[in-house]
C-alpha cells in the first residue's frame, strides 16, 4: 500500500482554525492526512508538543496562527515565533528533519490558502516518506 | 587583600554567614567549602581548577536560611548569579561576590551593578574544544548530527547530574517530574533521553551562562552543554542578548519585537 | 470512571453525503470510557438535543461529544443543552466534523476514518475536561471617551442620555475636533459650527458629562467593566473655577504674533488663549512656549488684567485616576501636511493650501471672515486649482488606502469658491470621483453642472511659480494624456487623511489593535465593527479609518449603544478559559518557583506576584497568581512556564495532551 503521511496540525483557534472553518464553508477540497489540534492561541502551542506530535509516529507537523500584527491576544503570535526561531534552530541541531515541520500564518480569511498550505505540507511529507528514525526511536520506549 | 585574610574579616566583623569557595579535595583535586568560621578560612583557596559554578549552590534551601553570603566568583559564575536575580531566585543584598584576581587579589563585589561593571570588561568566549566540536557539528549533514546525538545520547542514564549542577536548573518541579501529564518518559531509553535533553536545552535558551558545568558533569562524557550553548548562541544571534548581562535582564522568549526576523514561517 | 456519550450529525447531507455517520458513531462505541454513542439527522434540532439530555440522565453521562460542525458554530448550543440536563456544560466538546472533514474531503474511507480520529480525539481530551464556572466581574458604571470631536461628542451624549455617567478627555483646551474646523458640510451646506455648537455645549451641560479639556489619558489598567484610568490634565495656568472667561486676558496679552492653530497658521493668536471664539469651555490657557512671562521672567499682564484674579503661573500638570467600566476610543485623524509633497514645492508657497486651511479661508469665522483672499498678497484668486488625492492611494507616500471624503470635500471646496467669486475659474484634478452615499452624488453633478466647475480626470505631475502664478502641469487622461497646463492663483490640495499622531502609543497603551496605518483596528471587519479585540474599549469616527460625519455620528450612536448594553447589568460574565498556577500543600505551596518569566509573556499584565506567608507573617515563598478578571486565556504563559505550574482552563496540559496521544 502507498505511504500516506500522518500531519499532525497544532492551529489557534481565532485565525487558522477559523480559516480551516472558512476552507470547509467554502467547499475547498484538500488531502485528508491531517488532524487538527486546536488551541487558544500560538502563543499556548509549548514546543513539546512538537516533540511528542514525532514521538506519537507524526511524519509532519504544522503549527500556524495569526499572521503577525493580527493576534487575538495582540501579542501570543510573536512570542510563538520566538519560540519557534529557537526550537527550529535545536531540531536542526540535534539532526530532526525540519523539512517535515511547517510553521505559518493563516488567517481567519484565508481558508483556500489552509487548503494549499495541507496540500503542499503533505506533498512534501509524501515524497520525503516516513520518518522512520522518529518511529525507532519512539519504539524504544515499548517495552 | 587576598581570599583568605578578606574572608576571615568578613566573618569576623559578621558582614556574611558564610563564605561559599573552593578548598583542596582528595587526591590533589578541589572541591567547594562552605566556609562558616574565620579560623577555617585559610583552607579557601581559588586557581585554574576552581571551575565548577558556585553559584548553583545560592538556590538552594540550605544556603538561602544562612542569611548573606560571600561567593568565590569566577566571571561564570558571576554571570549565573546576575542571571539568578534577573530571575527573582537571589536578592542582591544576600550575596556578597568575591571575584579574585590572577595575582590572588579579591575584588569585592556587593551589588548588581558592581557584578554588571566588572562582567562588561570580560568578554564572554567559549572553551575551544567546544567552539571546535560546534564547528565540527555545524559542518556535518542533518543525518550525521542525528547520527551523532543519537550515538551520544544513547549513553545517557538519566542521572539528572547535568541537572544538578546547572546553576539555572533551580526548578523546585522540573518537567522531567511532570506525571500528569508524564510529557517525557522517566526511563532511560533513546526517546526519553532525546526528549530529556531538547526540553533541558529549550529551557536554558535565553538564561544559560554557558559555563559548561552540565557538560563537566556528565559521568558518562556526553557534552551535553552544546545542546543548551546551541540554543543560547541562537538567541544571541537572533534576539542579541546574552543571559547573565544583567540583573535585570528580560527573558528572551517571554519578550518579543513586532520585527523579529526570521525566514521560515510561511 | 468516565462515562462519555458521542453523537454523531450527519447536518443533513451535509456531513452524512461524505461521512459514513452509522460507522463513525459504530467505532465510537468502542473507545473506552464510551457508553453511549449514537447518529442522527440533525443533532442541532430540538429532537436531537433532547436526545442528549435523555441520554445525560438515563446513561449517567459524565462528558459529551458532539460530532458535528465547528464548535465556533454551535458549541453555545450544545453546552447550553448539556447544562439543561444538569450535567456542567464544559464536559461537552464538539468534534468538527463538517468544516474540517466532510464540506473538504471526498466521500469514502479514508474521511470516515478521519471523522473517527476526530472523534476519538475529542473523547480523550472530554475524560480530562473539568466542570468550569464561568467567572462573574462587576461593572464600573462610567465610561470614558477619549476625544472630543464629534465623535467623542455623540458618544459621550448618548451614554449619558442612557442614564450612565460619562468623563469626556479632550487634548487641546476646546472640545470641537475638525468639525468646530469646517465652514460648511457636504452635501447640505449646512454652517458646521451652526450644527456642532449646539452639541458642543449639550455635552458641557449634561448632569452625566464631566468634561475634561486639556488633559490627555496617561495609563490605563484593568479589564472590561474595571479599568482604572489615569488621566494627565494639563496646566492651563489658569484657575477655572474663577475664570469667568471675560477675555480681557486675550485682548492684552502682547505676544500676538503666534501662528493659529485652529486656523491652520493661517491666522495669528496670543500667549493666553481659546482656540476659538465658541470653545467649549470657554477658558483660556497659556501657551507657555510663547508666552513672554515663562521665557523671560517679566511681563505678568494677564495676571494684572484679571479681574478675578484667575491665574496660575505655578499650576503643574494633575494626575486624576479614574474608575471606568468601558472606553470609546474617538480620538480623531490628522490630515497630510503639504510639505510631504515636494512635486508641489514642499509646501514653501503660501498659495498651496490643504484641505483644512482651505476651510477656514472659506469659513465666516476663519482669517479673512470667509472672503477669498489668497494668502499670499491678500488678492482674490481668479482662478482656483483642487487636486483630489493629494497623497492617498498612493504607496510612495506610504497611504495606500483612499482617504473616503477627499471627492466629497473637493467638490465643495470648488463649489464654495464658486459662491464666492462668481466670475472665478475652478479646476479640478481627480483620479476617481468617488461619491457613494445618500445625495453625495448628486452634489458632485451640482458642482460640476450647476457651478460650472471644470474636472480633470488625471494627476498633476508639478507645480511651480511663474511670473506671479502657479503653473499647475498636469495631463487629461481622458484626452489620451493630453498635457494640462493651468496658470493659477491658488492650489488647494485634498491632502490624504492620516491616523492622528502618537496613535501607535495610544493603542499599546490600551492594547488594543491598530493597522499598518495606524488607524485602531476593530474586532471584525464586518460583524464589529466599533467593538476592538480588547472587550470594553470601543472605536468610533475617524480613528479607526476615514470617514464623514454621518458616519463618525452613525458609529458613535453605535459604540454608545455598546456601552450603554454592556452597562446595564451589574455584573458580566466571562468564559472561565484563564489561567490558574497550581496550588498545593506546605509546604510546597505550588510548583511555581517564582522566576516570574510568565509576567513579560502575559499581553494583559494578568500575573500577579502573591506572597504567601507563615503564622507569623514572615513570607514563605513569592509565587505567581492570575487575575482571573484581567486574564484572556490566550496561554502564551503555560508554554512558558518551566515547571508546569501553570496551566489554562479548558485547554490544559493534561487535555491537549491526551489529545494528541490519541493519534
Amino acid at each position: 500500500m502507498a505511504f500516506e503521511p500522518k500531519i499532525t496540525a497544532f492551529v489557534c483557534n481565532w485565525c487558522t482554525y477559523a480559516g480551516a472553518d472558512l476552507t470547509g464553508t467554502s467547499r475547498i477540497k484538500y488531502q485528508p492526512n491531517v488532524r487538527v489540534l486546536r488551541l487558544p492561541c500560538t502563543g499556548r502551542i509549548d514546543f513539546m508538543l512538537l516533540a511528542k506530535a514525532f514521538a506519537r509516529g507524526a511524519d509532519g507537523i504544522i503549527v500556524s496562527g495569526c499572521h503577525p500584527n493580527d493576534c487575538h491576544y495582540t501579542s501570543g503570535n510573536y512570542h510563538a515565533r520566538r519560540r519557534w526561531m529557537v526550537y527550529r534552530d535545536l531540531m536542526d541541531f540535534m539532526g530532526i528533519d525540519t523539512r517535515r515541520v511547517t510553521f505559518s500564518w493563516v488567517s481567519a480569511a484565508e481558508g483556500a490558502r489552509w487548503a494549499q498550505l495541507v496540500d503542499e505540507v503533505t506533498a512534501t511529507v509524501r515524497e520525503l516518506g516516513p520518518y522512520e528514525d522518529y518511529k525507532e526511536l519512539a519504539l524504544a520506549g515499548v517495552e | 587583600m587576598d581570599l583568605t585574610t578578606r574572608s576571615r574579616e568578613l566573618l569576623e566583623g559578621g558582614a556574611v554567614k558564610a563564605v561559599i569557595g573552593y578548598e583542596a579535595g582528595r587526591r590533589g583535586g578541589i572541591r567547594p567549602a562552605f566556609v562558616k568560621e574565620a579560623a577555617k578560612a585559610a583552607a579557601l583557596v581559588f586557581d585554574g581548577r576552581c571551575t565548577q559554578n558556585l553559584a548553583a549552590y545560592l538556590t538552594r534551601r540550605e544556603v538561602k536560611r544562612m542569611g548573606r553570603v560571600a561567593l568565590v566568583a569566577a566571571p561564570d559564575t558571576l554571570r549565573a548569579l546576575l542571571q539568578l536575580m534577573a530571575e527573582r531566585q537571589v536578592k542582591e543584598e544576600d550575596v556578597l561576590a568575591l571575584a579574585v584576581a590572577p595575582d590572588g587579589a579579591v575584588t569585592e563585589l556587593p551589588t548588581a551593578a558592581a557584578v554588571e561593571e566588572h562582567l562588561a570588561v570580560t568578554a564572554k568566549e567559549l572553551k575551544a574544544e567546544d567552539r571546535a566540536l560546534l564547528a565540527r557539528l555545524d559542518a556535518m549533514t542533518r543525518e550525521e548530527r542525528w547520527a551523532f546525538w543519537q550515538k551520544e545520547l544513547s549513553r545517557c542514564v538519566k542521572c539528572y547530574a547535568c541537572r544538578n549542577a546547572c546553576p539555572m536548573c533551580y526548578c523546585g518541579h522540573c518537567t522531567m517530574d511532570c506525571n500528569r501529564p508524564q510529557w517525557v518518559p522517566v526511563a532511560s531509553h533513546a526517546l526519553g533521553n532525546l526528549e530529556y535533553h531538547m526540553v533541558r536545552a529549550m529551557h536554558l535558551a535565553g538564561r544559560c551562562v554557558e559555563c559548561g558545568d552540565c557538560g563537566r558533569a556528565c559521568p558518562v562524557g556526553i557534552p551535553v552543554h552544546l545542546m543548551a550553548f546551541h540554543c543560547q548562541e541562537s538567541v544571541h544571534a537572533q534576539f542579541g542578548q546574552r543571559a547573565g548581562t544583567s540583573a535585570k535582564l528580560d527573558y528572551a522568549l517571554s519578550t518579543f519585537r513586532p520585527d523579529d526576523k526570521e525566514t521560515f514561517i510561511r | 470512571m468516565s462515562r462519555i456519550g458521542v453523537f454523531t450529525c450527519h447536518c443533513g447531507e451535509n456531513i452524512g453525503a461524505t461521512v459514513d455517520c452509522g460507522k463513525v458513531a459504530e467505532c465510537s462505541r468502542s473507545i473506552p470510557g464510551v457508553v453511549h454513542s449514537v447518529d442522527y439527522k440533525y443533532m442541532c434540532s430540538d429532537p436531537g438535543q433532547g436526545m442528549i439530555k435523555e441520554a445525560i440522565k438515563e446513561h449517567g453521562l459524565t462528558g459529551v461529544v458532539v460530532a458535528a460542525c465547528s464548535p465556533r458554530m454551535h458549541e453555545p448550543t450544545f453546552r447550553n443543552a448539556v447544562a439543561e440536563a444538569g450535567l456542567n456544560p464544559y464536559l461537552c466538546e464538539m468534534a468538527n466534523l463538517r468544516e474540517h472533514c466532510s464540506w473538504v474531503h471526498e466521500k469514502g474511507e479514508v474521511t470516515t476514518e478521519k471523522a473517527a480520529d476526530l472523534v476519538r480525539v475529542m473523547v480523550e481530551k472530554v475524560k480530562h475536561n473539568q466542570p468550569l464556572h464561568p467567572i462573574r466581574v462587576p461593572v464600573t458604571k462610567r465610561a470614558l471617551v477619549l476625544g472630543g470631536g464629534i465623535a467623542g461628542i455623540q458618544a459621550a451624549l448618548d451614554i449619558a442620555d442612557a442614564g450612565h455617567k460619562v468623563v469626556l478627555v479632550e487634548k487641546s483646551p476646546s472640545i470641537g475636533g475638525h468639525m468646530s474646523q469646517l465652514s460648511e458640510t457636504f452635501p447640505t451646506l449646512d454652517c458646521s459650527q451652526c450644527i456642532l455648537t449646539p452639541r458642543m455645549v449639550e455635552a458641557a451641560r449634561h448632569p452625566n458629562i464631566t468634561l475634561m479639556t486639556y488633559a490627555e489619558l496617561e495609563k490605563l489598567e484593568g479589564f472590561i467593566g474595571n479599568f482604572k484610568a489615569t488621566i494627565r490634565r494639563k496646566a492651563r495656568k489658569l484657575d477655572e473655577k474663577l475664570c469667568t472667561g471675560c477675555g480681557l486676558c486675550i485682548q492684552k496679552c502682547p505676544q500676538k504674533k503666534i501662528p493659529d492653530e485652529f486656523n491652520e497658521g493661517l491666522g495669528q493668536r496670543t500667549a493666553i488663549y481659546v482656540p476659538f471664539p465658541q470653545a467649549v469651555p470657554n477658558k483660556p490657557v497659556i501657551d507657555t512656549a510663547n508666552c513672554t512671562f515663562f521665557k523671560s521672567g517679566k511681563c505678568k499682564v494677564c495676571e494684572k488684567m484679571c479681574p478675578t484674579g484667575a491665574i496660575r503661573y505655578d499650576q503643574e500638570d494633575e494626575l486624576v485616576t479614574l474608575d471606568v467600566g468601558a472606553l470609546v476610543l474617538a480620538t480623531g485623524f490628522k490630515v497630510m501636511r503639504t510639505d510631504k509633497f515636494p512635486e508641489y514645492g514642499y509646501g514653501q508657497d503660501p498659495d498651496i493650501l490643504d484641505g483644512l486651511q482651505f476651510e477656514r479661508l472659506a469659513s465666516a469665522s476663519g482669517p479673512t471672515l470667509g472672503v477669498m483672499k489668497r494668502p499670499s498678497d491678500g488678492k482674490e484668486p481668479e482662478t482656483v486649482v483642487f487636486l483630489a488625492c493629494s497623497g492617498s492611494r498612493d504607496r510612495a507616500k506610504g497611504v495606500p488606502y483612499c482617504s473616503k471624503i477627499c471627492c466629497m470635500y473637493t467638490a465643495k471646496h470648488a463649489m464654495l469658491y464658486r459662491h464666492k467669486v462668481h466670475h472665478g475659474k475652478a479646476v479640478v484634478f481627480y483620479m476617481d470621483i468617488r461619491s457613494g452615499g445618500k445625495d453625495y452624488d448628486e452634489f458632485v453633478r451640482r458642482a460640476i453642472e450647476e457651478d460650472d466647475v471644470q474636472y480633470v480626470r488625471g494627476r498633476v505631475s508639478k507645480i511651480h511659480r511663474e511670473d506671479g502664478k502657479l503653473v499647475v502641469k498636469g495631463a487629461d487622461t481622458l484626452q489620451g494624456g493630453a498635457p494640462v497646463e493651468i496658470r493659477a492663483d491658488m492650489v488647494v490640495l485634498a491632502t490624504a487623511v492620516q491616523s492622528q499622531d502618537g496613535s501607535e502609543e495610544l493603542a499599546q497603551k490600551l492594547h488594543v489593535s491598530y493597522d499598518p496605518y495606524h488607524f485602531f483596528a476593530e474586532s471584525h471587519p464586518k460583524l464589529k465593527p466599533v467593538e476592538t479585540n480588547t472587550a470594553g474599549i470601543f472605536l468610533a469616527g475617524a480613528c479607526q479609518a476615514p470617514r464623514d460625519i454621518p458616519e463618525t455620528v452613525a458609529q458613535a450612536s453605535g459604540a454608545a449603544a455598546k456601552v450603554a448594553a454592556l452597562f446595564a447589568r451589574d455584573e458580566l460574565t466571562r468564559e472561565p478559559v484563564v489561567a490558574v498556577v497550581n496550588r498545593l500543600p506546605a509546604p510546597t505551596f505550588s510548583y511555581c518557583v517564582g522566576c516570574f518569566l510568565c509576567q513579560s509573556a502575559c499581553p494583559y499584565q494578568a500575573i500577579e506576584q502573591e506572597e504567601i506567608k507563615g503564622r507569623d507573617g514572615s513570607v514563605l515563598k513569592v509565587v505567581a497568581r492570575v487575575n482571573a478578571g484581567l486574564c484572556q486565556g490566550c496561554g502564551t504563559c503555560v508554554a512558558t512556564c518551566r515547571t508546569k505550574a501553570i496551566d489554562i482552563q479548558g485547554f490544559s496540559n493534561e487535555q491537549i495532551y491526551a489529545e494528541l496521544m490519541t493519534l
